[in-house]
């Protein structure tokens, strides 16, 4: 027997469709029991470090009263019509994930139990599953594989499906147990893109545009099919909005990278003079001049980021006479299936997409460009071919973080507290495409302002000089940074404690005030604070400096997911937007001159180091919210507290870096 | 294209390369060691760090040419070693893609400091990058790491 779940919203549906007499397992899209009692859970996402495969399994091992580890992982390929929606981005995993999977295991515990039922003839009401096992005050306990054939045989349709109250959870907000790939990665074992490779496929690098938007005119390859080793060289168009080339493929990686030194390409077009000082400050000459007390007023210029991922872009494609198989850490497998269908004119059916795990994403994997050049590459070769990007490649031909200026002013009430609020925003798309060249859409979301002052954000797109992408925060990342680091220097030019400050355009009773206040209890007189309400979710960050050193001493973080599935995985998200806001505040920066990105790797693009973290305190509160969104929350007041704590100490926050140009 | 010896988790091992291969590639991709990452092939991150000689090296800029002859140890050389159990209790990765330089860069200071202070692991994993924010927890399990080895609980 086999279960189908139609609907991803709303009330889950179970519906049971033929299966092969000889399956006796019970088996739904995300579950799966075995006639030994083995569960396999699929995931539907990718884990790119966020954690969702642990989720997963926290979620099942609940709903079927069995231990964590006792959860197989699969990776569903892609296909959003049989697992619902895969991407991971904009802090939706959690909240998409929780209710399908929960149902697929609770719906397995229950068919279970009712074969016990059967099979002591007691009603279903008595029993429960506990470790494995199906319990009866009357009964000698049945561990499930005694019951996996009876359950399998059931009609699901004849079960009611009940989900454990919280009340009841073990595991679910309290499980101390560790990532579910924590022992792969610890051993080397763990397989990211290149290691997912098919045995025997070959390797390719890219030589890519030196300048912004250059193209191959001319390519001498001889050199390099002279290499041993090298087999084809492949001009690459741009995919969708990535960037041409031209492509080595070779047997070894060491032996493509030699082929890319002899390529001599001749690159023509582009915008060879470009400079991102000269973007910035087009951008700022586009804000409009504010009426009123200049006193009151702030211009904030904040810089292009990059992604850089640990693991370095790359993917793996099969392109055979039947179809095409992708291997590659991404975040939207479904959404790189629908691309290559329409590109390649193939059914869907004939594309299978194999999400791996991903050494970091941050909103970089949810481009496709290194997919459609492996398919390029596979195409010209016959063969299974891998693209490697190298670390010099992924610096200077992301899809950058947009830059942004922005234009904050208020009216002061007598109490020194705002009483209005204006926003202006200049900036470019994330993407040439729909919607997100839509200045509504920049302006949904970015414009999360938490506090009780009436105002208002207005945008203003201008076309992007370079590709632009999500990076962590998306545009709350630019807007709330912002908005926070102009709320204290409000706050501190009237003497006012930040805290209370913030406390007293808080609503009593409000999940931020409640944030803020548990954060407060844990570190006494920060020097910089801020808040951000998003995804269902609230987070307030403190934080305190050594504005001489230069250095952030310690961030702690109050905050409200509704329901921390598996509370390590939460305290690192945390954890590491702290990171990602000390690295954008002291630092970290791209630029371009020259028509090129300036930085090539972790040597100039400066990320912070062991060295620079401070001490982390994560506090979980409480609540009976839903189950709320977490990976984008906690970096845009991160960063706006740390920057907002120099300030208190130095000149006010002007952008990002601190007390560094911009651009 | 030559013939090179390399020892390496304590096997003998050939390798048909040319001499100046950078010894990563040697590893992952003639000898099957991935643990090894790719993050850079220029130095800078340390997802590559193994050990040669003892002494965290990094194979992205050390050629296969350079490497023979030496002991080389790589992720895949440690069993079940107290700077693993650490990670593994503290629950230190993310992605998890730098860890295993992480992983060698702590067992060679553990190997010539015992019970280093917060200067002295920051001092040794000042290189290692991890993208994901796990620094916290790094700084934690190093700690451990050197409680396990010594014996204590």
């Amino acid at each position: 027997m086999t279960i189908t779940r139609r609907g991803f919203l709303g009330a889950a549906l179970v519906v049971a469709v033929p299966a092969p007499a000889q399956d006796q397992q019970i088996r739904t899209v995300f579950v799966r029991v075995d006639a030994r009692g083995r569960i396999t859970a699929t995931v539907p996402k990718p884990d790119t470090g966020q954690g969702v495969r642990t989720m997963a399994a926290v979620l099942v091992a609940e709903e079927l009263a069995v231990e964590v580890a006792d959860v197989t992982l699969e990776q569903a390929p892609g296909d959003p019509a049989t697992y619902g929606p895969q991407a991971v981005a904009n802090s939706t995993s959690s909240r998409q994930m929780a209710e399908p999977l929960r149902t697929a295991a609770a719906t397995a515990r229950c068919l279970l139990i009712a074969a016990a039922a059967a099979r002591w003839q007691v009603p279903v009401e008595e029993c429960t599953a506990r470790q494995g096992r199906v319990r009866h005050p009357a009964h000698a306990a049945l561990p499930y594989r005694s019951l996996v054939p009876a359950a399998a045989a059931l009609d699901p349709a004849t079960v009611a499906v009940t989900l454990t109250p919280p009340e009841r959870w073990r595991l679910i907000g309290r499980t101390r147990a560790g990532r579910s790939d924590a022992r792969d990665i610890v051993t080397g074992r763990a397989r990211y893109g290149a290691e997912s490779a098919p045995a025997g496929s070959l390797v390719a690098v890219v030589a890519r545009p030196p300048w912004i938007g250059a193209i191959p005119d001319t390519v001498d390859d001889s050199a390099t099919l002279a290499v041993p080793g090298v087999v084809a060289v492949v001009r690459l168009a741009a995919p969708g909005a990535g960037q041409g080339g031209v492509a080595v493929v070779a047997d070894r990686t060491a032996t493509a990278l030699r082929g890319r030194e002899l390529l001599k390409v001749a690159w023509t077009g582009g915008t060879p003079a470009a400079d991102s000082r000269v973007w910035l400050d087009a951008l700022e000459a586009a804000l409009a001049a504010v009426p009123g007390d200049p006193a009151v007023q702030r211009v904030y210029r904040l810089p292009l980021l990059a992604h850089a991922p640990m693991e370095p872009m790359n993917a793996t494609a099969h392109v055979t006479a039947t179809g095409v198989k992708v291997w590659a850490p991404i975040q939207d497998p479904g959404g790189v299936r629908t691309q290559l269908a329409r590109a390649l004119a193939l059914p869907e059916a004939q594309i299978d997409v194999r999400p791996t795990l991903a050494g970091g994403g941050f909103g970089r994997r949810i481009e496709t460009d290194a997919v459609f050049e492996a398919v390029a590459c596979s195409r010209a070769a016959g063969q299974p071919v891998s693209v490697r990007w190298t670390r010099d490649d992924d610096t200077r031909h992301d899809s950058y973080r947009p830059m942004s200026v922005h234009r904050l002013s208020a009216t002061l009430g007598a109490d020194g507290l705002p009483v209005g609020r204006a926003h202006q925003v200049v900036t470019w798309p994330l993407s040439v495409s729909p919607p997100f060249a839509s200045p509504v859409v920049v302006k949904a979301s970015g414009d999360h302002f938490p506090y009780a002052v009436p105002g208002d954000v207005t945008v203003t797109l201008r076309p992007a000089p370079l590709r632009t992408g999500f990076w962590r925060g998306v545009y709350a990342g630019q807007f709330g940074y912002a908005e926070e680091c102009f709320l204290s220097e409000i706050a501190q030019a009237g003497g006012h404690d930040q805290v209370e400050f913030r406390r007293r355009l808080l609503p009593a009773g409000s999940r931020l005030r409640a944030v803020l206040d548990a954060a407060a209890r844990s570190h006494p007189d920060p020097d910089g604070v801020a808040c951000h309400l998003d995804y269902g979710s609230a987070v307030a960050v403190l934080a305190t400096v050594d504005a001489a050193a230069r250095r952030v001493r310690k961030v702690t973080a109050a905050v409200d997911v509704g329901v921390p599935v598996h509370p390590s995985g939460v305290r690192a998200q945390v954890e590491g937007a702290v990171l990602d806001a000390v690295s954008t505040v002291l630092g970290a920066q791209i630029t371009v001159r020259d028509g090129a990105v300036v930085q090539s790797s972790f040597r100039d693009y400066a990320w912070a180091r062991i060295t620079d973290c401070p001490a982390i305190e994560v506090v979980l509160v409480g609540s009976d919210a839903p189950i709320g969104g977490l990976g984008e929350l906690a970096y845009p007041p991160a960063a706006a507290a740390i920057a907002s704590a120099f300030a208190a100490y130095g000149g006010p926050v002007t952008g990002m870096p601190y007390g560094v140009p911009v651009g | 294209m030559s013939r090179y010896r390399l020892h390496v988790n304590g096997r003998r091992r050939t390798v048909d390369v040319p001499g100046e291969t950078p010894l990563l590639w040697a590893l992952r991709e003639e000898l099957g060691l991935t643990g090894p990452r790719y993050g850079c092939g220029v130095g800078a991150c340390g997802a590559c760090v193994s050990l040669i000689d003892g002494a965290a090296a990094r194979p992205c800029v050390r050629s296969v040419e350079d490497a023979a002859g030496a002991r080389i140890t790589t992720i895949e050389g440690l069993h079940d070693h107290p700077v693993q159990r650490a990670w593994l209790e503290l629950d230190v990765a993310q992605c998890g893609y730098c860890q295993p330089g992480q992983i060698m860069s702590t067992v060679a200071l553990l190997a010539e400091i015992p019970d280093p202070d917060d200067e002295q692991i920051d001092r040794a994993l000042r290189d290692n990058v991890c993208r994901c924010g796990t620094y916290p927890r790094i700084r934690a399990a190093v700690r451990r790491a050197a409680e396990i080895v010594r014996g204590d609980r």
